[in-house]
């Protein structure tokens, strides 16, 4: 224990008040969840190296002209979207959830609803702070499948698919809001995970959801990662994303969005 | 009876200022209990008050309320003529609370630095670290800290800017003495540039030695308001102990003026006194012998205890 005496109490304000900066959201706040991210190691390799990892190991002895059965892509082509959106999808989900599920625990949004800061703020900056951490893990897996599985696709491709894999990503860090206000304690991670590999297997991240039986597929269409994935597919062969796709996932982030507003409301009225 | 006994402080603005805090007939309820009951209370600008009362006595439901974390099922609050949440947008309220959690993994400065951003008025960084007495550890992290440390970081983060009322929930909780001095000494200089100040404490020597108010609360009532020593008095203000041979005669010791309360346990007799100088003069009156007698005062725990106890046999009758 320190016993440094504290010898000042400061005088005078050092800046005047400033509404603007903390209307909405805080920056400093962003900043400081994105700055934490990124320096928690454990956390960077699941979910920004993993997933790279995963598509040398998978997609590395597979041939590269041939096509995965009902689809016209290649091993590596599927794997480049399977695995550039699992790694986003576990930036967003696994990140959000158990974090706001234990700082609601220990108190910290208690804390943060002791400053100038909006209630919603808090929560923005959780999604804004994952959506920077989606953006290395695509790009990541977009360079070695590039650089090292000789992947080649027009430039609008590669932006497209980039941003279509972000953008949806959106979906999933709502999820993760709404499990992260849902769940507490030590049910929050095996929830995660639950829903996490769910999502991942049955969404035909890790394999072609083609080798399910039938009934299995049925489901598995309706899952949001299936659209998710299809977006990211359509671009592969030249297409832009299916309407259906895009209106399944829109509807989803409608519903997750919906879902950990309410969630949150309820939490904060319980304190 | 005891709802309207504390109301002893004038209601009125001082200084043609409007009341810091306004409680008006504030009832919270959880289920059956009733953790805040018909509540009135008014802080004044730049006094220093002390929240006391046992465990359940609604200190922690108070304070929520006053911060708009819970809103009253009846009554109204304000702060600075205003909701608790508009005050503290408007950076006029700074608040350290048992329950209030540290983000982690973030290091103290940056924690810091994080809570000056987020005030409308606030101060430097260094200036905060230096007032908390936490520059030497600025750089850990803050999962990383002792108990002790953790309170001096929450009340860094209390204190990041110029507000005008200071919240504080058992703050010493965890510090050892020396800190716990060096905390009171920055919570005085707060309390000095004209802040004012309101602690729940379970240090009944830190009420007596900081607050110039002392708010004694019980299931959800004040008990007690007023200065440390008037809160004595109220208790009975001495303590008269000795011993008697032989059967003792209770009904004629409760006759004894100014006894406010009786304890015989075996040949020990222990009256609390608002006059024991007339108290001792008439038991001598009674023909009595008192053996080991001692008159002493009544410390604030005693009197706490004194008045709590008087409320809760009242309310068992």
């Amino acid at each position: 224990m320190s016993t440094t005496t504290p010898t000042t109490t400061p005088a005078t304000p050092t800046r005047t008040p400033s509404a603007m900066s903390t209307t909405f959201a805080s920056s400093s706040l962003i900043k400081l969840e994105i700055l934490r991210t990124l320096r928690n190691k454990r956390f960077m390799f699941f979910s920004v190296i993993y997933p790279s990892v995963l598509f040398l190991i998978i997609s590395g002895p597979a041939s590269k002209t041939a096509k995965v059965p009902h689809t016209d892509l290649t091993m590596q082509l599927y794997y480049l979207v399977a695995m550039a959106s699992f790694g986003a999808l576990t930036a967003v989900l696994m990140g959000n959830s158990e974090r706001i599920a234990k700082e609601r625990e220990k108190g910290w949004t208690r804390q943060l609803r002791l400053t100038a800061l909006p209630g919603h703020g808090y929560v923005i900056a959780k999604i804004a702070s994952a959506a920077t951490v989606t953006l290395p893990t695509i790009v990541v897996v977009e360079v070695v499948a590039a650089a090292v599985k000789d992947v080649r696709m027009e430039a609008w491709q590669w932006l497209a698919l980039t941003f279509a894999i972000w953008a949806g990503s959106l979906v999933f860090a709502a999820l993760g809001v709404a499990i992260g206000y849902l769940a507490s304690g030590d049910a929050v991670r095996p929830l995660t995970m639950i829903i996490y590999f769910a999502l991942s297997i049955l969404g035909g991240l890790w394999m072609p959801s083609t080798i399910f039986p039938t009934w299995l597929q049925n489901i598995a269409k309706w899952l949001p990662t299936h659209p998710y994935a299809a977006l990211g597919q359509a671009i592969e062969v030249g297409h832009a994303p299916h309407l259906q796709d895009v209106l399944v996932l829109a509807a989803y982030l409608v519903a997750f969005a919906g879902g950990a507003a309410w969630l949150y409301r309820k939490d904060t009225r319980k304190a | 009876m005891s709802a309207t006994a504390g109301t002893t402080r004038p209601t009125e603005p001082r200084d043609g200022t409007g009341p810091v805090v306004a409680f008006s007939g504030v009832s919270k309820t959880f289920g059956q209990v009733k953790a805040v009951n018909q509540l009135n209370l008014t802080l004044h600008a730049g006094e220093t008050v002390a929240l006391l009362g046992p465990n359940g006595a609604g200190k922690s439901t108070t304070l929520d309320l006053l911060l708009g974390l819970r809103n009253p099922d009846a009554g109204s609050v304000e702060v600075f003529g205003t909701t608790p949440a508009r005050a503290i947008a408007k950076g006029l309220v700074g608040a350290m609370l048992q329950s209030g959690g540290l983000m982690e993994e973030v290091k103290v400065k940056e924690l810091v630095k994080l809570a000056c951003d987020l005030h409308p008025r606030a101060y430097k960084v260094s200036e905060v670290l230096e007032s908390a007495g936490i520059t030497d550890i600025a750089d850990r992290l803050v999962n990383k800290l002792s108990g002790g440390q953790e309170q001096r970081v929450r009340f860094a983060l209390a204190t990041a800017g110029a507000n005008d009322l200071i919240i504080l929930d058992e703050p010493t909780t965890g510090m050892d003495v020396t800190v716990r001095q060096a905390f009171w000494a920055a919570m005085r200089r707060q309390a000095d540039a004209g802040r004012t100040v309101l602690f729940a404490t379970h240090y009944l020597e830190e009420a007596d030695a900081i607050a110039d108010r002392v708010i004694v609360l019980h299931r959800g009532r004040i008990l007690a308001d007023g200065s440390a020593a008037e809160i004595k008095a109220k208790a009975g203000a001495r303590r008269v102990v000795f011993d008697l041979e032989g059967p003792i005669d209770e009904g004629a010791l409760r006759g004894l003026p100014f006894l406010t309360a009786l304890d015989v346990s075996g040949h020990t007799v222990r009256i609390q006194s608002s006059d024991a100088d007339a108290t001792v003069h008439a038991l001598y009156g009674l023909g009595v012998y008192p053996r080991n007698l001692e008159v002493s005062g009544l410390g604030l725990e005693q009197a706490f205890i004194a008045i709590t106890d008087a409320a809760s046999a009242e309310e068992a009758v």
